[in-house]
């Protein structure tokens, strides 16, 4: 329990970190993205859900659709 | 030095506090400074200087997408194959998709339409749906808008129907998100509805009744910048889904030699914790990383590790490798051959215990424009899906896309 009390503690820290505005064009770059395309991370998500019964859950809702794909 | 250029510094260095002073010149060099550089500094300029006059309506995007899936293997639950022996998974799906991004005032629209054709062995086997389940057309129309309420808070709003010849279903959805220490930090915010409505088949095809289905889904996500180069996100899903929970017609191989139903449970509620980060690399490129974490009421477990490299080659060009690790558990009560009489079974090869592998390659291309039309954007991708009980999926996928 302390030893997750203090990896809590460590992350939240480390969250606190501000970066200036004018020190994120790293960032900007649409490679740094986490989801660049909407239409590709639905066909990804969708792949997934259809064919892994741990995908999905998160996200968008599963289970929609029969799964059949 | 000749007396020359010395006379050219002191008359430079008489001259230049001057000018940036904005006092007007005179002497030898005043005729090509006297202009911009004597005039006083004006004011900052507002909005509609830097941007011109708001526009009412505006397409900002069209995109379109298509993929295809080519999908071969077996699984238990497949009719189409040997009596109590695993049949076809065999599957191909064309996919095209088309989104338009649309703002007006404080508000971005967004339309999407996505189409699956799908040719699938298992359900001809079955003739489950009269003579055309060998062939089976599914389309959505979603539209999703969201409200910029303040420069930190976004609300959005989505709803949808979808159409497949045995199914119709609906989903709604609302979402907030909203920024905190200078755009260092967004929580977002988000819950979904989906109902299914569709028909009931017995494994021999035969169609019984309509039968329904609940999925409510709610989100948490939490993104923060941690350096000039890092981006972490971490979020949780939850999922609960009540009513026929199986498409209906999958089978199970009885221990009498015969085939029976599935049988699912009515309740289920699914959890996912995934944490990501994206580090941008000093030689122009970036490196992202997931891990997932999935549980369920079913006994299932999952992990996946993602990582996708990408290399940038020039302003307008960027290549992307990727690799996708997937481990599961089985569902408690998979089985390959049940009893009569089990409460519960099924031998959904997608609810078995596997190991899964994807290894694809993306090519991006955005080419800047002037005019009308900001930006064209390409791009190519393959991914290979293979697994451990008899399952691999060739995924081709291509994108063209406008920004005006």
């Amino acid at each position: 329990m302390k030893r997750v009390v203090i990896l809590v503690g460590l992350c939240l820290e480390v969250g606190c970190a501000i970066v200036p505005q004018n020190r994120r064009v790293h960032l900007a770059d649409p490679m740094m993205s986490f989801e660049t395309d909407a239409m590709e991370a639905h066909k990804k998500q969708k792949f997934y859900n259809s064919r892994e019964g741990a995908a999905g859950g998160d996200g968008a809702p599963a289970g929609g659709g029969c799964g059949c794909q | 030095m000749s007396f020359r250029s010395l006379q050219f510094v002191a008359a430079l260095l008489t001259i230049l506090p001057r000018a940036y002073a904005g006092e007007p010149l005179s002497g030898p060099l005043s005729g090509p400074l006297s202009g911009p550089l004597a005039q006083p500094v004006p004011g900052p300029l507002s909005d509609e200087a830097v941007l011109g006059e708001p526009v009412p309506f505006h397409i900002e995007s069209v995109r379109a997408r298509y993929t295809n899936y080519d999908q071969y293997g077996h699984g238990f639950q497949s009719q189409a194959g040997p009596l109590g022996g695993p049949g076809s998974e065999r599957v191909t799906v064309e996919q095209p998709q088309i989104e338009v991004v649309a703002k007006q005032g404080k508000f971005t629209h967004r339309l999407w339409i996505p189409v699956d054709v799908v040719t699938a062995a298992s359900p001809d086997a079955v003739d489950v749906i009269s003579t055309a389940s060998y062939r089976n057309e599914a389309g959505s129309i979603d539209l999703a808008s969201t409200y910029q309420y303040d420069p930190k808070t976004a609300y959005q709003l989505r709803a949808g129907v979808h159409l497949e010849e045995e199914l119709r279903s609906w989903n709604f959805g609302l979402g907030v998100s909203r920024s905190f220490a200078d755009d260092n930090a967004v929580v977002s915010f988000s819950v979904n509805q989906v109902l299914d409505w569709f028909d009931q088949f017995t494994v021999h095809g035969v169609r019984q009744s309509r039968v329904f289905r609940s999925s409510t889904n709610g989100n948490l996500s939490l993104s923060q910048l941690l350096s000039p180069t890092t981006i972490a996100n971490v979020s949780y899903g939850v999922t609960v889904q009540t009513g026929v929970l199986g498409n209906t017609w999958n089978s199970v191989p009885l221990d009498d030699g015969t085939i029976g139903a599935e049988k699912l449970p009515r309740l289920r509620h699914r959890h996912a914790l995934a944490g990501r980060i994206a580090q941008y690399l000093p030689w122009h490129g970036a490196i992202h990383g997931l891990y997932r974490l999935y549980v369920d009421n079913w006994g299932l477990w999952g992990n996946t590790l993602e990582v996708e490299l990408y290399q940038r080659i020039a302003r307008w060009l960027y290549l992307r490798a990727n690799y996708r690790f997937h481990h599961q558990t089985g569902i408690d009560f998979f089985t390959t051959r049940a009893s009569v009489d089990a409460p519960l079974r099924s031998a959904d090869s997608d609810l078995a215990p596997f190991f899964a592998h994807t290894v694809g390659g993306l090519a991006v291309v955005d080419l800047p424009f002037r005019g009308s039309l900001n930006q064209l954007h390409l791009d190519f991708g393959y991914d290979r899906y293979f697994r451990s009980n008899d399952l691999h999926v060739n995924v081709f996928t291509c994108a063209l896309g406008f920004r005006f």
